[in-house]
Order: structure tokens, then sequence, then C-alpha cells
């Protein structure tokens, strides 16, 4: 099989993209927006607990990203590259937003969910996890969504959100123990 | 009934946590030492698998949106920064100082390369003191072929487009076009039976 038309970007490799964008082509940069923006999106969404600052994050990690290109080891992980960025920048924002508060303040319990009737009776299982983490207090969502969606380890979660790794562990553990409560599994 | 949240249920899901965020199974005597040992480890790792499920999801069900995100993000992104070396270009006019950047012959070079079919170029460098007219420069390029291509033909059509295309545009001694095949690729939203 031998193509006779003009390849499209948008039929390139990450690591090509990469590796263009690197040398200064804009158009193989579009194509990685493009192709990563809305699960960047969909990520710092998931981290920040609401959309209202998600563009921002994503425009800030692309922003790095376009920089710090050369800085990629492997090409080929663009994309769990890209998600680290986007984790360290909602987390940035959510530091920002709470300046003067001090750490403990923030691992204050979210408004009281919907009764657990109602919860069950929603269509899909991502909106009931959905409805689920909302209960969960700031800390702990960061925590599980970083560990569970990001896929960080405990020194890693504990460094970006500078506390120890035992702070870390016991939120992790709060944070699970709600969903179940929520999620009725916990019979 | 659910329980009120106690800390010997804590114990449990930090206990049971501790193996699954170390990628471990906990040891099968421990889950059938008591129902709910087994009942709190299935409902973790059904977690863990609706996690990693949920974003893919949430792109899915997130409405169309218009391009203004993207144009946001490529406007305010410094392509100055990767203009690299200043290569001279002479002029009849003694007063006239020209100049050609490398990111723009690295420009000229991906374009020529795009425009032989089934391949992208990759990185590319030039190699040699590009700033001092005359100089010999050799061109390093990697390049993804479409499956199935002939390789060493393909490379070939390459050099000419890129050798060609730099004798056209600039003033550049070239000693060599270097092609290095590193990947190769399949079209990405192949339709079926394409």
């Amino acid at each position: 099989m031998v193509s006779d038309e003009r390849s499209s970007l948008d039929d390139a490799a990450d690591a090509t993209l990469a590796a263009r964008a690197v040398d200064g082509d804009v158009r193989a940069f579009e194509v990685i927006v493009r192709r990563h923006g809305p699960l960047m999106r969909a990520y710092a969404t998931r981290i920040l607990g609401s959309n209202s600052d998600a563009d921002d994050v994503v425009q800030d990690t692309f922003i790095t990203a376009w920089e710090r290109l050369g800085e990629l080891q492997d090409p080929a992980a663009t994309k769990a590259w890209l998600m680290r960025i986007t984790s360290r920048k909602a987390i940035d924002r959510i530091r920002a937003r709470r300046t003067d508060q001090p750490f403990g303040e923030w691992d204050v319990p979210a408004p009281e969910s919907e009764s657990p009737h109602h919860q069950a009776e929603a269509a899909s299982q991502r909106e009931r996890l959905t409805r689920a983490l909302a209960t969960l207090s700031e800390a702990q969502r960061e925590c599980w969504t970083l560990r569970e969606i990001g896929g960080h380890s405990y020194a890693e979660i504990a460094e970006e959100l500078d506390v120890p790794p035992s702070t870390v562990r016991g939120l992790l553990a709060r944070a699970r123990q709600k969903l179940m409560q929520e999620m009725e599994e916990w019979r | 009934m659910i329980p009120s949240p106690d800390d010997q249920n804590y114990d449990l899901i930090a206990h049971l946590s501790d193996y699954l965020d170390r990628g471990e199974n906990p040891p099968e005597e421990f889950l059938n030492t008591a129902p709910e040992n087994r009942i709190a480890y299935d409902a973790l790792t059904r977690f863990r698998t609706m996690a990693q499920d949920i974003l893919a999801g949430d792109v899915t069900a997130e409405p169309a949106r218009d391009d203004s995100w993207v144009t946001r993000i490529l406007t305010n992104i410094h392509r100055e920064s990767r203009a690299g070396r200043s290569i001279p270009v002479s002029h009849p006019s003694p007063k006239a100082a020209l100049s050609l950047t490398e990111g723009a012959v690295r420009g000229l070079i991906r374009s020529a390369g795009d425009s032989v079919a089934g391949t992208f170029i990759g990185s590319c460098t030039l190699q040699g003191d590009v700033t001092v007219p005359g100089s010999e420069v050799t061109v390093n390029v990697e390049a993804s072929v479409f499956w199935g291509e002939r390789m060493p033909q393909t490379a070939q059509r390459l050099r000419d487009a890129i050798t060609t295309s730099l004798l056209h545009h600039t003033e550049l001694n070239i000693k060599a076009v270097n092609v290095t095949i590193t990947d190769v690729h399949l079209r990405r939203n192949a339709t079926p039976g394409d």
C-alpha cells in the first residue's frame, strides 16, 4: 500500500509532533494541543473541583509545554508529561486561592450530599462517582484525583501539595471511606 | 443502613490502600478473615477502574466548543524562542544586511519533506557554521514513514526534495542530507477498509 496524498499532520505520532514543535513548528504543536487539550481540561476540572479555572490551567499548561518541550526525555510519553504539568498548574491555582488558609482549614467537609437514594438513581457510574467526589473535602479530592486518575505516588502527591506523606495516606483513606459510603458500597 | 464512619473502617481502608497503592494484592487469608474485608477491597479496586475511565467519559460528555481556546494558546506561546542562529543572505547592495533564521530554514526542510507522500519529518538539525557564508553544512533529519513504504526509496526522495528546496531558497553550501527513519506510522483516523 503506497499513499499518494500529502500526509496530514493529524496522522503523525506524538513523538514526531513533539520533535517538530521543539524545532519551532507551530502547526505540529497545534495538533498536540487539539489532540490532548480536552483531556487536560477534564483532568484540571477534576483536580480543581469545577471548570471555572480549567481553561486557564490548560492554557498555562500548553504555554509551559511549548517552552519546555526540549526537556521531554521520551517524546512518546507526551500525554503523561502534559498530565503532570496540568496537575502542577491546577495545584498552583488552588494554592493561590487559599494563600492565607492554613492546611487544616481546607480539609473541611464539603456540604451534605443529596440523599443516597437519589444517587442510586443517577444514570451512569461516572455521574454517581462525580456526585460522591463532590462530598469530599478539597484536600481529600485532590489526593484522590492525583492518585487514582493521575497515578502519582504518595511521595509525589506529598511534594505537590507540600504536606507529609503520612497526611496523604490519611487523606486518601478518608476519601476512599467517604466514597464507599456515598456510593452505598459499604453494607 | 449505612454505618457511620468509625475508626475501624478507616483503619481497614488505610490498610487495604497500602497494598493497592503499592500495586500488590492483599493476602487471601486477610480478605477471608471477615466479609467486610473483601467487600471493602472489591470496592476500592472498582473505584480504581472507574477512575481510570472517568476522564475519557468527561471528554465525551463535554459539548463541542468553538476554537477560541486553541487560538488563545497559539497566540500566547513565544515563537521567537525557536529562531536559532542567524544565517546571512547576500544582497547586491553593500548597505543591505539580510539574514534568514535557522528556524525558517528548518521550516523549509519540513515543508519539503512533507511534500513527499507518506512521510513526516521529525527533528531537524543544521550541522556546521551556518553564520559564515560558504561553510559546509550537513542537514540531519529524522523521519517517520508510512507503513508499507519502501524505506531506501523514500529516504532518497526525501533527500532529493530537501536538497532541491535548499538550493532554490538558500545559499547554504550543503555537504550532505542525512535521513534517519526513526518511526513507521499508520494512518490515525483510518476508516475500515482503508
